[in-house]
């Protein structure tokens, strides 16, 4: 028994004797191996197509637009017509050269009906490409949009080789041929998927060799193969598990704001959450900070009022929103609920901490006078049997700029325009940032759209979520931003001891 | 006899039958479909539609099972949408590697059990027994991935002697697997060797204490000769059925163990299946674990009938 013992941990070393310089990523498989090298694809395999694939323009350190595979761009004064001056001599991973052709071909394809995108929605917006010469593009748009290089900043908009892709409009293309730093050597979602870096990226030398994807479906099992040395990185760490790694040295831990939020939604337009004054008692009542602390732990979290801008976006507003239960109170005795206020919260596991912030709320609002009775729902068929259809109910968004997620979520015509918010003017404010195009005055107007979210909106987003990561010391060049703008290429990893 | 067997055999496959129409019932009254949740938010209006339409969901259910049971039944388990993959194509590799975990961690816990039980039961109450019945009761009521999850914590994070989840490279072979099975194997052994062990140890004891034994005893024969020749047989009755029981409870457990170790095999393709909504997948899965189920039960049985005269008897 010893003797095999012994014989199984020396094929363990060398099984593990991985070469050196290998960055070793976990993979979550949110879509349990159906992830698509297509980007804009439902199923993206967002790990592998931020390394593969270049964006036109990508988030700078203070969160505008910054060049990536467009050098520069300007728009005509009604922001209808957008040139960019390309990046030249950036070739694709097989050698073709990346031009004007591409960009018309990458963009337009988000519109396909056949391969009916997430970005299609946003998207629509652009009528036509034209391709000046082979380093110069002009996008003219259907309508104004002062932010437009905001929209192809979006992770998913990534440039594709028009000629791998075959130039089909209506086709996925899951090639893995891009511009990015690294080239995919081996594809297997379940298992583990292999990149190498691309020497002729023109982004500079690319800090690893190779770059691995390791699917973990479970994050217990990705905490275990961080602890073992197995993985160098870990996302998303729960308030649990960032004591595993806080005070060893072996490993860093960072905490990064998001634009992430868990909220609970009132439908604006039925009875008693149609009268704003009701709408704002329930979120006066609320003590963000510590529903922060309690929910997420305390670098879990950073404050909103209940607008969806998050902290390290250009347009958020500086809204103050305390806890004030008189003023809740005064409001709802206006509205006619002196005596206190009953409502039903439907709520399910569908986001991190959304059934905690239902239980805190419903303590919060209890000093005025609002009984909250929260109703279980099935987190199977929640998108489709609660949200949106009750009354009072919980949601989950990922992070978008302000433009995107303002137009989303609270547009009169949005699909999933969740609190019905109904208001000609708020959809005017909304047309009138898009086309501004004096930077301060627009940022003006996302303002007010922010403040008249907290007045009487239907929204309650009480705090916008930190991620926690964890990475092996060995580690340098990890960036504190946000997942999706991790640049995995200015990362090097040191020596193979361990 | 071979009238009992094709019985037997006809039972199985009644059960098999009948096991493959609840599946099919429960998954259809799941709320929500493939579709709805593919979709999630996107399920409303045309896309919704168009996908229904795809799938092939706006048939009558009783159709849909007549093609899912008569592509099983040949072995074609069909087509799995989600993942743009025949589903014989996804299952033939982790089959292989559930089987040789849950194969492996069968063939050292069961003939060890065996062993052990028989030492246990002939030396019933001295500290041998004691020691080995109580390491068997702490092994039964831990749960496995509490066991898991101490072994990772010992021989991958502190000693670093084995990896701690499975990660294989691309296209790994057999002899990639090996390190990585250590310690799933160990976790699946230990319950195994307990509950068999207790009651290969009960059974041992229960024919030790019988008139037969006692007779032999007082023939003069010598007691290693008893215990290979009348208590050994005689004991292995019972104790098959446990056996086959535990062999079962090793499905279970694989899916779990698999899982905590994050091992390729059918239990975490069927976890995956199942949070994807994978349903194809996951009927098909399931139809495997109960075919096996029944199987290692028919095994069984005929390995009673193999061993007892008695019950071969006709009215059996």
């Amino acid at each position: 028994m010893k003797k095999s013992l012994l014989l199984s941990a020396a094929i363990a070393v060398l099984g593990a004797a991985a070469p050196a310089e290998t960055l070793r990523i976990p993979h979550e498989l949110g879509y349990g191996g159906s992830e698509s090298m297509d980007p804009i694809s439902p199923q993206r395999f967002y790990e592998a197509i931020q390394n593969v694939y270049s964006r036109l323009v990508r988030q700078g350190d203070d969160g505008r637009p910054s060049a990536d595979l467009a050098l520069s761009w300007e728009a005509t004064p009604d922001a209808r017509e957008w040139t960019f001056n390309l990046r030249p001599d950036v070739t694709f991973h097989n050698a073709n050269a990346f031009t004007a052709e591409d960009v018309a071909f990458s963009l337009m394809r988000t519109q396909s009906e056949a391969i009916d995108s997430p970005t299609k929605g946003v998207m629509e917006v652009i009528d036509r490409v034209e391709v000046i010469d082979p380093l110069t593009v002009k996008v003219v748009l259907k309508q104004s949009h002062a932010d437009f290089p905001l929209l192809v900043m979006d992770y998913r908009i990534r440039m594709l080789d028009a000629e791998t892709c075959g130039n089909d409009l209506d086709a996925l293309c899951e090639s893995g041929v891009g511009t990015g730093p690294f080239q995919m050597v081996d594809f297997d979602p379940l298992g583990t998927t292999t990149f190498t870096r691309f020497d002729n990226y023109y982004g500079g030398t690319v800090g690893t060799e190779n770059l691995e994807l390791i699917a973990i479906a479970d994050q217990d099992a990705r905490v275990a193969a961080l602890q073992a040395g197995q993985i160098d990185f870990i996302y998303a760490l729960s308030a649990e598990q960032v004591p595993l790694f806080a005070n060893n040295p072996n490993f860093t831990v960072q905490s990064v704001p998001t634009g992430r939020w868990v909220g609970l939604v009132m439908n604006t337009q039925i009875e008693p959450l149609n009268d704003p004054r009701v709408r704002k008692a329930i979120r006066m009542s609320a003590d963000r900070d510590a529903l922060g602390k309690l929910v997420y732990g305390k670098d879990g979290y950073i404050t909103s009022c209940d607008h969806p801008v998050w902290s390290g976006d250009q347009y958020r507003a500086e809204i103050d929103c305390p806890r004030d239960i008189e003023g809740a109170k005064a409001l709802l005795a206006e509205a006619g609920y002196a005596d206190g206020l009953t409502v039903e919260l439907f709520v399910s596991d569908i986001s991190e901490g959304a059934v905690k912030m239902a239980e805190v709320l419903q303590n919060q609002a209890k000093d005025a006078g609002i009984t909250i009775e929260l109703v279980p729902a099935p987190a199977d068929g929640y998108w489709g049997d609660v949200w949106m259809k009750e009354p009072f109910f919980a949601t989950g968004w990922s992070q978008r700029p302000a433009d995107q997620i303002l137009n989303e979520a609270y547009r009169s015509s949005a699909t999933w325009n969740e609190t019905a918010w109904t208001s000609p003017d708020f959809d005017a404010k909304l047309d009138a940032a898009r086309s501004e195009l004096d930077f301060d005055k627009r940022k003006a107007l996302y303002g007010e759209l922010q403040k008249e979210l907290w007045e009487n909106g239907g929204s309650f987003i009480p705090v916008h979520l930190n991620t926690v990561r964890a990475f092996s010391a060995k580690l340098s060049g990890v960036q504190p931003v946000e997942d999706f703008s991790i640049r995995y290429e200015g990362i090097a990893k040191s020596g193979s001891d361990s | 006899m071979p009238s009992l067997i094709l019985r037997r055999i006809g039972f199985a496959a009644f059960t098999i039958a009948f096991v493959s129409m609840i599946m099919f019932a429960a998954v259809e009254a799941l709320p929500g479909n493939v579709c709805t949740s593919f979709l999630q938010r996107f399920a409303q209006g045309p896309r919704l539609e168009r996908c229904i339409e795809q799938q092939g969901l706006d048939r009558p259910a009783l159709v849909r099972y007549g093609e899912w049971v008569s592509g099983a039944v040949q072995g074609d388990f069909g087509y799995s949408l989600k993942k743009r993959k025949p589903i014989n194509e996804l299952i033939r590799e982790r089959f292989r590697n559930t089987a040789l975990l849950g194969g492996i961690a069968a063939l050292i816990a069961i003939p060890l059990a065996i062993f052990l039980g028989i030492v246990a039961g002939v030396r019933r109450d001295r500290p041998l027994d004691l020691s080995l019945s109580g390491a068997a009761m702490l092994a039964m009521t831990i749960p496995e991935f509490v066991t898991a999850t101490a072994l990772i914590y010992v021989f991958a994070i502190t000693l670093q002697w084995f990896p701690a989840v499975t990660i294989l490279p691309p296209n790994a072979g057999l002899m990639q697997m090996l390190p990585n099975i250590v310690l799933p194997v160990l976790v699946l052994s230990a319950v195994l060797i307990a509950h068999i062990m207790r009651m290969m140890r009960a059974s041992v004891i229960d024919v030790m204490t019988s008139d037969y034994v006692q007779m032999a005893r007082l023939k003069g024969v010598p007691e290693r000769q008893i215990i290979r020749k009348h208590v050994v047989p005689n004991a292995m009755i019972p104790a098959l059925n446990v056996i086959a029981l535990t062999i079962a409870w090793l499905l279970a457990g694989v899916v779990v163990v698999e899982k905590v170790f994050n091992y390729p095999g059918l239990g975490t393709l069927m976890i995956q299946a199942i949070f994807d909504r994978d349903l194809p997948l996951v009927q098909a899965i399931a139809l495997i674990f109960s075919v096996i189920y029944v199987g290692v039960n028919l095994l069984a049985d005929l390995a009673a009938l193999a061993l007892d005269p008695r019950l071969r008897r006709k009215g059996h």
